[in-house]
């Protein structure tokens, strides 16, 4: 556990030290108060189009820091040969693997609270409201489905030999499952054999992400989840993403560096 | 003795440059003045100060339809069907019916669009978005929405307007529910913007001498605008002024006017209105049970 | 003439109770991924034994097997067959690489990170105590001389700076042995001079030191015990007064010999 630790520091480190974050978080907060300071119709309160675009960039940038976050990870430490010294420590490729996880998931769970509170304070200069409870199941929820992401991004990263190659999969295996995830078994239904059943399969098989985007309940100011509910998601996404993680150690363990 | 002084040569190259630089400039700039007033003149030019419709060319009609249905779907607070549910009772937005704008062809539940899950992950899926019906006037997501919460699905129309401003719905769905918020000045002024864009549209003029006449009580302008409606109506050629839309429209400004004319007490006025409206009506049974009870005085 | 194979000339020694590094009939095989190319072997059959206090010269030309040998004690390579050991224990346990220091030829290390951080890092993974890690902190800049340098962030050091930091990772955890690739490699004469001096002083020190090098000069006056690698095989094996007795020239006269180099082939 603590060379994990320690091999997640690092991580962290490296994190606060590139600029990809501060771009994006600048980007998305100039974005959000150019479109905050339009007032439709002498409204001040209308607020959820905003919101709604917010979120949409939240969710973006979160997506390109954490993919490409892990994506460089074991590939750039190879390339750079820094990997070297550090493997020839008293540590094992999945302790290295396994710190390599949690230093991107940290550092993900910090930009997600920087976009989440100026998300929060932007909602609240309007509606005047602060219900945390949908925006805590929003930020929990979102940082269990990056954890997913994150974990496929490193199993990718060892499984694709270019970075690029990795990083253009994952965005579109996401951007798959997110828009058609939920309606894959509609489509398999419009569809003959054999592409009904690959897609039935690719249904059950694949990781739903789109359980853990809950933006439409947070806009529209629906009522919390049930708290099982939230809990249900999240052990879901814990088996999926330890079931990459495990890939990715088996992998990582096989392969010579 | 004289100093043997060397002169430069002179580098011809680099003065005929220095001649060509300007001479080069000004011409730019004289042609440059010459062509934008022939090209402002142009036909084929797009210059509008919109910049999304440029940007977007001729999508900007699928982008503002997009928008159009993304209002509707704040209305009903995210519950919307995609383009994989049933939308047989989506077909007309929600938002156009209840303001009379868009006749409806809305069937089927509202409330059942989506099918019963037919797996327990999609069960489960379900939790993670709206799947309730409501509609933002009637109280919204958790029954105790303000009314002036309509409001929010104002941006996406007005967003749905400046693309496409040829979209007559669009301003009249606005100004109908800007109207219910109780915000009247902005309701005709959107009427307003309307008849800029497209100038004589006897639904937008219908639609502003309802304003004048419900919202302002001011029947002299409502009269003046519905009288100018039905005058664009007979203007237009045959085959236009007695298509659907525009048959519709008439009636609808006729009854109107006959409604103001008995409000205003001037009877012959009313019955030659009605008279009109029989005339062109679907339905000149009713028509006439309208002029027999005026008549007679049970309506008036 | 070429140089015998140990196995040829005596019977393998038997296992010392202070063997620092122990090999066993190590055969490391690369498989290519291309459908008609035949897999590699990188290494054949090799076994050797480095003791306790000794410094040990790993040489052989370009391709001969040395850094696969050295990546297999180092756990970057699994082996096909046979075995490797450290200290006794199975080079696949990550606690086998606890008392050494390894020092790559070509040095790189995080660049985001100053020398301090890197250092306090590599410190925590060998669990060294936190009072100590100061001390050792001190002790190992101030023998590369970096201890002016140690808030800056590695990316802004020189090539030079950057190999006493990685002299200095290697020094973090007092190790017991001390693997080195090609130590001088790239260094001027003042550079080489300072890492001669270390691994004397760490020599001295009774420390293990395993080292590859081209500088045979070097490896002449520093090195207790060589072997001589050559196509994954070993070639000769023994203290280079004993190899330099027995050929009756220097020693890289031994290693041309050994390794089957005829000078008309140039």
């Amino acid at each position: 556990m603590k060379n994990i630790r320690l091999v997640a520091q690092v991580v962290l480190k490296e994190s606060i030290r590139r600029k990809d974050f501060y771009v994006l978080f600048v980007l998305t907060a100039v974005i959000c108060l150019v479109m905050g300071s339009v007032t439709f119709y002498h409204d001040n309160q209308i607020v959820r189009y905003l919101k709604e675009i917010c979120l949409l960039l939240i969710w973006i940038s979160t997506l390109v820091i954490a993919i490409t976050m892990a994506a460089r990870q074991i590939p750039v430490e190879r390339e750079s040969r820094t990997i070297f010294p550090l493997l020839a420590k008293p540590i094992s490729r999945t302790q290295a693997l396994l710190g390599k996880f949690f230093g991107c998931w940290i550092a993900i769970a910090a930009a997600l609270s920087a976009f989440y509170i100026f998300f929060g304070l932007m909602a609240m200069s309007k509606e005047h409201s602060w219900p945390l409870a949908n925006y805590f199941q929003a930020v929990w929820l979102h940082w269990i489905m990056l954890g997913v992401v994150i974990a496929m991004s490193l199993l990718g990263s060892l499984a694709f030999s270019a970075v690029s190659a990795n990083v253009t999969i994952c965005f579109v295996a996401v951007t798959f499952i997110l828009m058609l995830g939920r309606h894959l078994e509609n489509v398999a239904m419009g569809v003959g054999e054999p592409v009904r059943s690959l897609l039935q399969v690719l249904f059950y098989a694949m990781p739903h992400l789109e359980f853990f985007d809950v933006r439409d309940l947070v806009i529209h100011d629906w009522p919390p989840l049930h708290w099982l509910t939230c809990a249900k998601a999240t052990a879901y996404g814990f088996v999926y993403g330890a079931f990459f993680l495990v890939a990715a150690c088996l992998l990582f363990r096989r392969r010579p560096l | 003795m004289t100093a043997n002084i060397e002169r430069p040569q002179r580098n011809h190259g680099a003065h005929v440059a220095e001649l060509c630089l300007p001479l080069l400039l000004v011409g730019g700039f004289c042609l440059a003045t010459n062509l934008s007033v022939w090209f402002r003149n142009w036909p084929g030019n797009r210059i509008s100060s919109n910049f999304m419709r440029i940007a977007l060319g001729d999508a900007s009609r699928l982008f503002a339809n997009q928008f159009f249905v993304k209002a509707d779907a704040y209305f009903h607070s995210g519950f919307y069907p995609s383009i994989y549910d049933n939308q047989q009772s989506f077909k007309t937005p929600h938002i156009a019916e209840d303001s009379g704008a868009m006749k409806g062809r809305n069937t089927g539940d509202e409330t059942r669009f989506l099918a019963p899950p037919r797996n327990w992950l999609e069960a489960f899926g379900r939790e993670f978005y709206p799947t309730v019906h409501t509609h933002l006037s009637e109280g919204g997501a958790n029954g105790e929405e303000r009314a002036d919460t309509v409001g929010e699905i104002l941006p996406w129309l007005k967003l749905s307007m400046e693309l496409d401003p040829n979209h007559v719905q669009t301003y009249i769905v606005t100004a109908y529910w800007l109207r219910r918020m109780g915000n009247i000045d902005d309701s005709e002024q959107v009427l307003r913007e309307g008849l800029k864009a497209n100038p004589g549209n006897p639904k937008l003029l219908f639609d502003l001498g309802r304003l004048f006449f419900h919202g302002r009580h001011d029947s002299i302008r409502a009269r003046n605008v519905w009288e100018a409606g039905l005058r664009d109506i007979n203007s237009l050629p045959l085959p236009e002024r007695t298509n659907d839309q525009n048959s519709f429209s008439r009636e609808q400004i006729l009854a109107a006017l006959a409604n103001l004319e008995a409000a205003a007490g001037n009877t012959n006025r009313v019955l030659s209105l009605l008279q009109q409206l029989k005339d062109v009506s679907a339905t000149p049974d009713a028509v006439q049970k309208w002029i027999d009870d005026y008549k007679s005085g049970k309506r008036e | 003439m070429h140089g015998t194979t140990q196995t040829e000339n005596q019977a393998p020694a038997p296992p010392q109770a202070k063997d620092v590094v122990r090999i066993e009939h190590l055969r490391v095989e690369f498989r290519s991924r291309e459908l008609r190319q035949e897999s590699k072997v990188a290494v054949k059959d090799l076994s050797f034994r480095v003791g306790s206090g000794e410094v040990f010269g790993f040489l052989g030309p370009n391709g001969a097997g040395k850094t696969t040998t050295m990546n297999v004690l180092l756990g970057f390579v699994n082996a096909s067959s046979g075995e490797a050991y450290l200290f006794g224990r199975n080079v696949r346990e990550p606690i086998a690489r606890q008392r050494i220091g390894y020092l790559p030829e070509l040095t790189y290390y995080y660049k985001f990170l100053n020398a301090e951080e890197l250092l306090r890092f590599y410190a925590g993974i060998f669990n060294i105590p936190r009072g100590e890690v100061e001390r050792r902190l001190d002790s190992v800049l101030k023998l590369v001389e970096l201890e002016h340098a140690r808030k800056r962030l590695i990316k802004t050091y020189s090539k030079g700076m950057q190999q006493r930091v990685g002299l200095a990772q290697a020094l973090i955890n007092n190790p017991d042995l001390l693997v080195l690739d090609e130590p001088t490699s790239g260094l001027d004469p003042v550079g080489r001079m300072k890492v001669r001096a270390i691994i004397e002083r760490l020599k001295n020190e009774g420390k293990t030191i395993f080292f590859s090098s081209h500088e045979l000069g070097e490896v002449e006056t520093v090195c207790d015990r060589v072997v001589i690698l050559h196509e994954g095989e070993l070639k000769e094996e023994g203290s280079v007064k004993g190899l330099v007795d027995k050929y009756q020239c220097n020693l890289e006269q031994v290693f041309l010999k050994v390794i089957g180099f005829q000078p008309e082939q140039l």
